[in-house]
């Protein structure tokens, strides 16, 4: 817009308010206060509306703006930055296991045909249910759990986390962390994914699937 | 463009830092983010209270905000300012907070709610208030934005995320509607007064 540029009325009555708490550009203020100059309409709304402001801009002024508390903000923060730690140690300990990105991809890769291939061929299944090959063949027929621990911690701290939740350890874990569970034959009713659920709350247990072991 | 917002509440004068601390903040600086918290706790709790009827609610949403300003600070690239980005998220948390107490509050008398709400400090206060009440809750954020906060239409087109002719023409609908609420404020009462004395 240049300075010999005009306005008409209906543009610059729409700028008013901007022009009363002096937010225009230099070249669009200019403009309005001319036609302003020029408009008995524009000049009364204008009187208007800094009434308007100043009402607005001052309702309620007196009461306090209470100092600054960060307590509850800092402690989101603290547990989303606790999660995104424990997802980032989980990769690493996928990647430690698996090797160079590439072997990590091609993994996830066949893990995720896998699953596919599960879902397809047993499509009536209630739950995802999986028979692994490398669990120890003379366990007795039951619900299992395969879990990974974070391997930072002891074998008092492990034991410690299934404390009160009918698990006993079957096997592990090993020096990775991984560890087969025997869901307790009492709790014959329990859901394993509620189990796997209450498990995942915990931050020292990094991964748990459900394994089913039915002899022939 | 050149600005002249001395002794506005809402926005402040520009800081220079400001940018600094949000480089800080993308590096997860928890000291950077607790001074950029600071900077811009009066000025939200400000306008969020203007917007929200509740306090508690006001507060809650103030944290969502800054809580989001931490989790995307990386994802800010500078195509607006700061404050316009900031603003931006404080509205969208408000707006969706505005329709869920409104809502609520269309089962209570609003009166009832008068202990939540800032002392009116007159009488003038009061039906200003209940004017502005009366808004749609998109009106009513251009006129705040306007009017408390000191943006410019183009800043609020980036806030709102609209065309800046929607917000021109909410706030031509605003205007018309808070002229017929509060007709004291045209000044014809008074002009009628003088012409009868
Ligand atoms: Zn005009």
């Amino acid at each position: 817009m240049s300075s010999s540029e005009v306005i008409s009325h209906e543009d610059a009555r729409e700028l008013l308010p901007w022009l009363v708490n002096e937010s225009l550009a230099d070249e669009e203020r200019d403009l309005v206060n001319q036609h302003a100059r020029n408009c008995v309409i524009c000049r009364r709304e204008l009187e208007e509306l800094e009434r308007l402001h100043e009402s607005i801009a001052t309702v309620g002024d007196a009461s306090p703006v209470p100092a600054p508390d960060l307590r509850r903000i800092n402690a989101r923060i603290d547990a989303m930055m606790a999660k995104e730690h424990r997802g980032r140690l989980l990769i690493s300990r996928l990647r430690e296991i698996v090797g160079s990105p590439l072997r990590l991809a091609f993994a996830m890769q066949t893990a995720l045909l896998v699953v596919l291939g599960a879902a397809l061929f047993w499509p009536q299944a209630e739950q995802a249910e999986f028979t692994t090959l490398t669990v120890p063949e003379q366990l007795p027929d039951g619900q299992y759990i395969r879990v990974v621990f974070d391997p930072n911690l002891d074998s008092s701290e492990w034991s410690g986390l299934l404390d009160g939740m009918s698990l006993t350890i079957v096997d592990g874990p090993s020096d990775r962390g991984v560890a087969t569970l025997r869901i307790a034959a009492s709790a014959s009713g329990t859901n394993p994914d509620t189990v796997i659920t209450n498990l995942l709350s915990n931050p020292g247990v990094l991964f748990a699937v459900p394994v089913r072991i039915e002899q022939q | 463009m050149t600005r002249k917002k001395a002794g506005n509440p809402a926005t402040g004068p520009a800081s220079a830092d400001e940018q600094a601390l949000l480089d800080a903040v993308k590096h997860r600086d928890r000291r950077a983010f607790t001074q950029l918290y600071h900077l811009y706790h009066a000025r939200l709790h400000g306008y969020l209270r203007r917007v929200l009827a509740n306090a508690a609610i006001a507060e809650e949403v103030l944290d969502d905000v800054m809580l989001v300003v931490w989790k995307d600070a990386r994802k800010f690239r500078g195509d607006a300012a700061i404050s316009s980005w900031i603003f931006g998220i404080a509205y969208r948390k408000a707006m969706t907070a505005a329709r869920k107490e409104g809502r609520y509050q269309s089962l209570l008398d609003r009166s009832a709610d008068a202990d939540t709400m800032p002392a009116a400090s007159s009488q003038d206060d009061g039906l200003i208030r209940a004017a502005l009440q009366a808004l749609s809750p998109d009106h009513r954020q251009v006129v705040e934005l306007t009017y408390y906060c000191g943006f410019s239409y183009r800043e609020i087109a980036e806030i709102a995320e609209c065309p800046v002719n929607t917000v021109k023409t909410r706030m031509f609908h605003a205007r018309r509607r808070l002229k017929f609420l509060l007709p004291a404020l045209d000044g014809t009462d008074k002009e009628n007064k003088r012409e009868q004395l």
